[in-house]
């Protein structure tokens, strides 16, 4: 069944008999056709109508958050001692430039993020590729809920069983010394090689549904039509695959990146003496030291701008790319 | 396609699989593990943990909790980001780049930061820590991954079908119900288990927006705190094998609806 | 601008109208508990015994809503957030962190001729010189714990009495694990130095000298050291996977290993170390102040609620007569011998401000180096 059928099916002459009477009667609803010329009557209406509700929920919800955020992060104190109002500041900002301390973790997060979005990528991609184009069309969602089910256990529990399968008395280790490779454990745990294992687990799910939805609806013909004309496996994957499914890798990777730039629980447990992150850092602000407030806010409105910045360049470089392709 | 791509994309999937059960496998052994804490080697075994979580009624309670607020707030995500989404797709206007920013926002703040932000927000408009709270708070996080998943399969969607039903007479709502809706439903399907998976797994968020009642996560992290013990293994294994059943009776039923 | 703040709690309200509605269960659960009176204690796991609980309701019909925390700085920025409308009645403090939650104005000074059993507390704990706090005392104790130094005993052949150098010694490289922030002070003390630094609070300069030497001394023992990490639950599972062998650490989690038949010893080296104590604290503006300290007084009047408290803590009583309602094997797991606790010393809050204003810094530099 092509993608096409698929966007008709429900609309199509079988299942007819109890959907268009719903709709007709709706349509025929004195209230409905109020509503209707209210929001629908001129394109200007019918945009409004569509814009207005998720625009407030966006400033309000999304924005306003955050703007409680930066205003912390101005503040010169917060929470306020009492008899003390907060005075503006922009003191918090500059301990980051002046402060050479800092510079080690931020950067680390930069380069930790660029090099595991790129690795879950390339593991995710093949796994992707499998289940859109490998496995029959029905049983696809079966597959996709069977590499989710790992993930209900929830991230502390999950991040313990992998201790379990790291650590120098862990499942590899074991097996490696009964098969007779190594007869002392190799210590795998709290080294950046176990902080990568324990983020792809958690990053490849977010990288798996943009990829899996991007490549699932390459149509079939256009492999075919490329096949018909001698182009190779490796080229028509080089031609089609890959330039059709940019959106998808564009997608996955943005994700993918922004998150591993802010995950703060698995280099706390995984990590060692010499694998300290931002969003590490960021927290002790919070965590340990509970005026600082402010220096985290800061510090926080920092990472989320790289961040920002990082990803758009990125996307740009994509859609360049996108358009190099279609000429 | 040649039989050796195949047979490689079949190695990668599921060695993939392999990867994500092995600490799935081990936690599911540890649950009968006797002894307080888990670890090689199990020396002895047993089914007691499994009656010790059943008679912590806690568990329940909070399991229930995590299951309600994780439905809920799916729902709410699910309409606000496919609302987004199609504003994002399919108008230009004025400000559409700064809109889409917003909407991108609560995906890309780390978790701390937000929840501490949202907790004094709540504040501000005057609502309690709680359930409400805690589901307010997921339904924003989640709103940013819906929106990507289908503004992403939108992008795909031929215009020439809404056209079509247009010119047959259908006002740009039905068209949106009878013909973009279904073409987005794999999109839709994703995104919503996505969604419901965050919000189950979320801590740092219903932390700082619960009231007295944990969700599971919150739940278990306190329980930590006396160490890993089978308990909690055997906790996450229950919820384990409901969440897959419940997965694969959606999976078939959905099947056989499509069937007609 | 009052107006769009009024236009936005609508908005808001009608956005989140549905998730008010399933909350609304709650809520209704809550009032009807309220008639019958109820407090709102903010505590860790095992912290309130549920045999406790349950007799505490029926005998005075005050409901306990009882909320988990795992960590000092949560509920301190919980309580912070909460500041306007605090739902609070009961928080757990640590004893050397009252400064920081009396500053912000987030305890209640605590009224104790309102508790008839403040006698129950053991004096070392209740008159100590951290229990006082401009000239008011702040919360009761209830359970204490002490930095130890935690080793596999068949993986390791340690002296009959144990010096910090173990910690930090070749033989046990990358077999180590200390929590950063807590073994700075042991560190000073290790070197000879006040590590409450009370001492030099009329000496930032020889303060600061103190802090950079010990900094340096860390940093200098960082190839050696294989983790350094937070929680309790980090340290038993490091031990049981053995990645490490010898650790610093509070000695609950230890106490729980050892009371599971794990092979592992803690001590206090010869060197010394710091103990804290829980309290239970009134919370400032405590919706039910009144029923705070009907719990608190509650909570004290039995040894034996010490030593469940204890048991399921694994922290030590500081209730006179505890011990009596423990086992020999639990006592033993949580306890130590007089020459160990003689060596041991109370954390201190007075130069804090000083104190961590020189070691959060210095921390980063450690992680950073």
């Amino acid at each position: 069944m092509t993608e096409i059928d698929a966007a008709r099916g429900p609309a199509g002459p079988e299942r007819n008999a109890g959907g268009v009477s719903v709709w007709a009667r709706l349509a025929r609803s004195p209230a409905y056709r109020g509503l209707a010329t209210l929001t629908m009557s001129t394109p200007r209406r019918q945009f409004w109508a569509l814009a207005v509700l998720p625009i407030l929920w966006v400033v309000f919800t999304h924005f306003a958050p955050l703007v409680q955020m930066l205003r912390v992060s101005l503040l010169d104190a917060y929470p306020p001692t009492i008899g003390k109002d907060p005075e503006f500041s922009v003191e918090h900002y500059r301990v980051f430039f002046e402060d050479q301390l800092f510079f080690a973790p931020y950067m680390r997060t930069l380069i930790f993020s660029t090099t595991l979005t790129f690795c879950t990528l390339l593991i995710v991609y093949p796994v992707a590729y499998f289940l859109a184009r490998h496995v029959r069309r029905d049983r696809q969602i079966l597959f996709l809920l069977l590499l989710l089910i790992p993930f209900w256990a929830g991230e502390i529990i999950r991040s313990f069983a992998m201790m379990l399968v790291l650590g120098n008395n862990g499942a590899i280790n074991i097996v490696l010394r009964w098969v007779g490779l190594i007869d002392r454990p190799i210590p795998f745990m709290y080294t950046p090689f176990a902080v990568s294992v324990a983020i792809i687990y958690l990053t490849s799910l977010y990288m798996l549904l943009p990829l899996y939805s991007a490549l699932e609806k390459i149509p079939q013909n256009y492999l075919e039509a490329g096949a018909d004309l001698g182009a190779g496996a490796w080229t028509r994957f080089w031609r089609i695959t890959l330039p059709l499914s940019l959106d998808g890798i564009a997608a996955g990777c943005t994700l993918v990146f922004l998150i591993s730039t802010g995950v703060y629980a698995i280099p706390v447990l995984f990590g060692g003496p010499n694998t300290t992150t931002f969003a590490e850092t960021i927290a002790g602000f919070f965590h340990v030291a509970g005026d600082r407030w402010p220096t985290g806010a800061a510090f926080s409105i920092i990472m989320l701008l790289t961040a920002l910045a990082v990803t758009g360049v990125f996307n740009r470089g994509i859609r360049a790319l996108q358009k190099d392709k279609h000429r | 396609m040649t039989r050796s791509t195949r047979l490689i994309a079949a190695f990668f999937f599921w060695a993939f699989a392999l990867y994500l059960f092995l600490p799935l496998m081990v936690m599911i052994a540890m649950s009968f593990k006797d002894s307080n804490f888990i670890g090689f080697p199990i020396r002895s075994w047993t089914a007691g943990w499994y009656a010790e979580a059943w008679r912590d009624g806690d568990f329940i309670g909070a399991t229930g909790y995590s299951m309600v607020i994780a439905v809920v707030s799916t729902a709410i995500s699910m309409v606000m980001g496919t609302w987004l989404a199609v504003l994002l797709t399919e108008r230009k206007f004025w400000g559409r780049g700064i809109v889409f920013l917003f909407t991108m926002l609560p995906a890309v703040v780390p978790g701390i930061i937000s929840a501490i932000s949202f907790r004094i927000y709540i504040r501000i408009l005057d609502m309690e820590p709680g359930m409400a709270a805690i589901i307010f708070g997921h339904a924003v996080h989640n709103v940013p991954f819906v929106a990507l998943v289908v503004a992403s399969r939108l992008r795909t969607m031929p215009k020439s079908h809404v056209e079509a039903a247009q010119d047959l007479g259908a006002d740009p709502f039905v068209a949106f119900m009878r013909v973009t809706l279904p073409f987005l439903q794999p999109a839709l399907i994703g995104g919503g288990i996505f969604c419901m998976l965050l919000s189950f797994d979320d801590f740092i968020r219903s932390f700082f927006l619960g009231g007295y009642d944990p969700t599971l996560p919150v739940l278990l992290f306190s329980k930590l705190r006396s160490g890993m013990s089978p308990e909690i293994s055997a906790i996450a294994t229950v919820v384990l094998l409901v969440t897959a059943m419940l997965g694969l009776w959606a999976e078939r039923r959905m099947r056989r609806l499509e069937r007609g | 601008m009052s107006k769009l703040i009024q236009n936005r709690r609508t908005f808001i309200r009608s956005a989140t109208a549905a998730g008010a509605i399933l909350a609304a269960p709650g809520y209704l659960r809550r009032a009807s508990a309220q008639s019958g009176g109820e407090v709102n204690v903010w505590t860790y796991d095992g912290f309130v015994p549920e045999e406790f609980a349950r007799a505490f309701t029926d005998r005075t019909g005050i409901k306990i809503n009882n909320r988990l925390v795992d960590d000092q700085g949560k509920q301190f920025n919980l309580l912070a957030a909460e500041r306007q409308s605090p739902t609070a009645d009961v928080v757990t403090v640590a004893g050397h962190r009252f400064l920081q939650f009396i500053d912000s104005d987030l305890i209640a000074p605590m009224d104790t001729s309102r508790l008839e059993n403040w006698g129950t507390i053991n004096p070392t704990y209740s008159e100590s010189d951290w229990a006082t706090v401009k000239g008011e005392k702040w919360g009761a104790p209830i359970l204490g714990g002490s930095q130890v130094l935690a080793y596999n005993t068949e993986m390791t052949d340690a002296p009959e009495t144990v010096s910090w150098d173990m910690l930090f010694s070749e033989e046990y490289a990358n077999q180590t694990a200390y929590i950063v922030q807590d073994i700075m002070s042991i560190v000073m003390l290790y070197m000879g130095y006040d590590g409450n630094m009370v001492e030099y609070l009329d000496d930032p300069d020889r303060a600061a000298e103190i802090v950079k030497e010990a900094r340096d001394f860390l940093i200098s023992k960082k190839p050696l050291v294989r983790k350094y990490y937070d929680a309790g639950a980090e340290i038993q599972q490091m031990f049981i996977n053995q990645d490490i062998v010898v650790g610093h650490a509070w000695n609950g989690p230890i106490a729980k290993l050892i009371a599971d038949g794990f092979p592992v010893r803690m001590t206090i080296p010869k060197e010394g170390s710091y103990a804290f104590v829980y309290t239970y604290n009134v919370a400032a503006d405590a919706p039910n102040a009144d029923n705070a300290y009907a719990f608190i007084d509650a909570i004290l009047a039995e040894p034996e609620v010490g030593a469940m408290m204890s048991r399921e803590s694994g922290f030590i009583s500081t209730f006179q007569g505890a011990s009596e309602f423990l086992s020999e094997a639990e006592r033993a797991s949580k306890s130590f011998t007089d020459e160990e606790v003689s060596r041991l010393q109370f954390f201190r809050a007075e130069a804090n401000e000083m104190k961590y204003g020189l070691v959060d810094r210095a921390v980063e530099e450690i992680r950073a180096a």
